[in-house]
């Protein structure tokens, strides 16, 4: 007997075995999976060669999922003193991604005829780096203890911290009406993100025990009601759902968090791919022809930019050249956060989509291949040796440290 | 003492690092999961861990006791815990000591130097908290408690090498 159920059941799997599939691949020749995701995403649905009818619905429920789980893990990482002593010491490299990243995409917005507000998320999918591609890159490649590490790490977070400032106002002028009630939509988003920042800060510690539990089972129902509800609620204010869930993570602290990652990972993992899927799913292959050559160049563009950015950042933290350059090559991959942003304008402009799509693809394999390789480009140029080259950015510590 | 320097890395953990008298420079990162990452730092491109050893947490305590040598013998050797201003130190009785061999009250180590004497270790055993009439024997060892200055004499009458 046949039903609907059946159907349903049938195309889920297959997709997900075609991510196996493609993860896999990505895997044996060293590529992060999320821009092959992508292209599975655009080969499917309208306009691909398969269409989905059964299955679309829960992968767009899925893909919302994946971007609350993506956005809550990528909080887990932080502590909200974390942040904010970060924020303290790399102000500058921060202020120099912006300056050189958001501008390509904004411009180029506006040439191609967007709504300025769809320029200004344009500029936002250009400015962002992917956190997670290039974490996992550095730790896949063993160059945590490289010093450069430090400045790249800093760069992120700063980027992280800046969407939670950067999503609700954009979404308060997406969804907003006049210009007044706009404006005052997005202060009072702003306001209400910093106080339950700062909520975060002082009392992150005692939410964090409240919710611990010895039940895997309790705490993993715990985590996942608790964020969905209040990325749900972030979202209703038009705080936008990702911001919800990413400050749920930093709040969380202490010996929780270990927990949580470890049972969140293979839901955020399933997840995370559901949600790339979903994003090609709709974006019309059709559209993409149209768009490449502006993709290109702006991917042309921005691996500058961001090259120029990480070659900066580095050499203020008295960084030797070939640090330099595998610092600038390790921002250049763009991922999650960019196709996050390109989601919200989506419906106001179709071509936004097929954009970011192809600029997200071209850009990740570009920044991984080029961060893999870095070190065969730089290797003959010895560096000179500073005594004191870490001032900048470490302290002495006295003496030996005693554990107990 | 080598002088280490302290880096933090945001979302992971923090990078610990020492640049040798040759001229070397070795690191650990302490992540925040307790793994610990051995790394040794490149000759020609020093940002580089040309090396990078993955050690989980009982794995780093054992080697660094293997680096630091027994910790016990360390602690009688020249371990001085500092506590504000109160310093608490080991100091071997020398035989050649003035006071090798006097009895506490004889030896009158707290007059003389402001440093009081809470335990003695010998051979056949420790004594906390000795009395007037505990002594000072050669090769022992005795727990001396006061300020550095005062440590500092008491170290000086009791151990002339020190």
């Amino acid at each position: 007997m046949h039903t609907a159920g059946d159907l349903f059941v049938i195309e889920l799997g297959a997709v997900v075995l075609v991510l196996a599939i493609v993860a896999r691949l990505a895997r044996r020749v060293g590529l992060p999976a999320l821009p092959l995701y992508l292209m599975v995403g655009l080969a499917l649905g309208d306009g691909g060669l398969v269409e989905l009818p059964a299955s679309e619905e829960f992968i767009e429920v899925g893909a919302e999922i994946g971007v609350i789980l993506m956005l809550l893990m990528l909080g887990l990482e932080f502590s909200a003193h974390e942040l904010i002593d970060n924020v303290r010491r790399s102000t500058l490299a921060g202020i120099v991604d912006i300056a050189l990243n958001f501008p390509p995409g904004f411009v180029a917005g506006l040439l191609l005829g967007f709504d300025p507000i769809v320029a200004v998320l344009l500029g936002g999918v250009t400015y962002i780096s992917s956190s997670g591609i290039v974490a996992k890159l550095v730790a896949d490649l063993d160059r945590i203890g490289n010093h450069e590490t430090s400045v790249i790490l800093s760069v992120l977070v700063i980027e992280d911290l800046a969407m939670v400032l950067y999503l609700p106002i954009v979404s308060g002028v997406l969804f907003g009406g006049s210009l007044l009630s706009t404006t005052v939509t997005v202060i009072v988003s702003l306001l209400v993100v910093i106080a339950v920042l700062a909520a975060a800060y002082f009392f992150g510690d005692r939410l964090s025990a409240m919710a611990l539990s010895q039940s895997s089972e309790a705490l993993l129902l715990t985590l996942l009601g608790g964020t969905l509800l209040f990325a749900g609620i972030a979202g209703r204010l038009n705080l936008s759902t990702a911001v919800g869930a990413f400050v749920v993570g930093v709040a969380l602290s202490g010996d929780i968090v270990s927990h949580a990652r470890g049972l969140l990972l293979p839901l955020r993992n399933l997840f995370a791919a559901v949600f790339f899927v979903f994003f090609g799913l709709q974006v019309d292959l059709d559209l993409v022809p149209d768009v490449a050559v502006a993709a290109v160049v702006i991917a042309a563009v921005t691996i500058a930019t961001k090259f120029a950015t990480g070659w900066i950042a580095a050499s203020r933290a008295s960084i030797g050249k070939p640090g330099r350059v595998r610092t600038g090559a390790a921002l250049i991959a763009h991922g999650e956060f960019s196709i996050v942003i390109a989601e919200l304008g989506i419906s106001r402009e179709s071509d936004l989509g097929a954009l970011a799509a192809t600029y997200v693809i071209i850009l990740t394999l570009v920044g991984a291949v080029f961060y893999q390789f870095s070190d065969s480009l730089t290797l003959r140029v010895p560096t000179r040796h500073h005594r004191s080259r870490w001032q900048r950015t470490s302290r002495l510590v006295q003496g030996v440290r005693r554990r107990r | 003492m080598g002088k280490a320097t302290e880096t933090d890395l945001p979302g992971v953990g923090v990078r610990f690092e020492l640049e040798t008298n040759a001229g070397r420079c070795v690191g650990v990162v302490v992540h925040q999961t307790g793994r610990r990452d051995l790394v040794v730092y490149d000759e020609r491109d020093v940002d580089r861990a040309c090396e990078s050893v993955v050690l989980t947490e009982d794995e780093g305590h054992t080697l660094g006791e293997l680096l630091g040598g027994n910790p016990v013998l360390e602690h009688l050797d020249d371990a001085v815990h500092r506590l504000e201003d109160l310093v608490i130190s080991w100091i071997t009785i020398d035989s050649k000591s003035p006071l090798a061999g006097l009895t506490l009250a004889e030896a009158e180590l707290r007059a003389k130097t402001g440093a009081g004497v809470v335990a003695l270790v010998t051979d056949s055993g420790s004594i906390p908290i000795p009395g007037g009439a505990d002594r000072l024997e050669p090769g022992g060892t005795a727990v001396v408690v006061g300020v550095p200055a005062a440590v500092r004499a008491a170290t000086k009458l009791l151990n002339e090498s020190g």
